[in-house]
């Protein structure tokens, strides 16, 4: 087996404090510091937020597959579902500078991760690439 | 995450603790929005016992300002730790929040 870790989880709200667990451990046990794995959490969490929100609209019976490991480049997780398909371009946050609610997400994504990246090859839902890399 | 509602010296303040995440905040924004339909004010947010905020989190307390503004209402937030701070210092939004360090600050100001 390779060096990495994978969880299923439901699409339930409930459950993204499980998903956080397991990336701050993760994080951890890969050598990040303390600040990057708060980071790194916050912007799984959000991630896997994206996924209950726009690619199960709300659905909370259906599931989220999130992997772990560490490659060469870095710190990388993967975070699948079978959700409606997103187009990459049409995600953009709000200007930070436009203080209303929403559209803060994707901005505590990208600044964590290096990659943001929708893998194409997926048929059905979409999996979403996303790498730190160690410096 | 707990939410308690209380009145300190005829303050209504929201004490907070534990994680603000998209499970969480919908109960949250339930509990202040009740408060500001009736229009109170100051409101007063104690974060002390928060360790984590997300964006559904952050959301909920600006459109929890954007409503108090429209009625010259003041959303104060008191014990923000660190690393909720960095958030909202990421999102530009401790230069929108009253933010105090302590509660009498907060209460005083």
């Amino acid at each position: 087996m390779k060096d990495l870790v994978l969880i299923k989880v439901q699409s339930d709200p409930k459950y993204l404090s499980v998903i956080r667990s397991v990336t701050a451990k993760m994080g951890e046990l890969y050598g990040l510091s303390e600040s990057a794995t708060e980071d790194v959490k916050l912007a799984v969490d959000e991630a896997c937020s994206n996924v209950i929100k726009h690619a199960y609209g709300g659905d909370t019976y259906q599931s989220i597959l999130v992997r772990y490991r560490m490659t060469k480049k870095g710190f990388e997780v993967l975070i699948e579902d079978n959700g409606v398909k997103v187009q990459p371009e049409s995600i953009e946050g709000r200007s930070l500078d436009d203080i209303r609610p929403g559209g803060l997400g994707v901005h505590l994504i990208k600044r964590t991760f290096d990659i943001f990246q929708f893998v194409r090859r997926k048929r059905k839902g979409n999996r979403l690439r996303l790498v730190r890399f160690t410096k | 995450m707990e939410i308690e509602v209380k009145d300190y010296q005829g303050v209504k303040v929201i004490a907070l603790s534990g994680e603000i995440d998209m499970y969480s905040s919908p109960a949250l924004r339930e509990e202040m929005m009740g408060l500001i339909n009736k229009r109170v004010t100051p409101l007063l947010v104690d974060f002390k016992g928060v360790s984590y905020i997300d964006s559904s989190g952050i959301a909920t307390f600006v459109e929890g300002l954007k409503c108090m503004m429209s009625y010259g209402g003041r959303l104060k937030l008191t014990g923000v730790l660190e690393g909720v701070r960095k958030i909202f210092s990421f999102s530009k939004l401790d230069k929108v929040f009253e933010i105090y360090g302590t509660f009498e600050d907060a209460l005083n100001s």
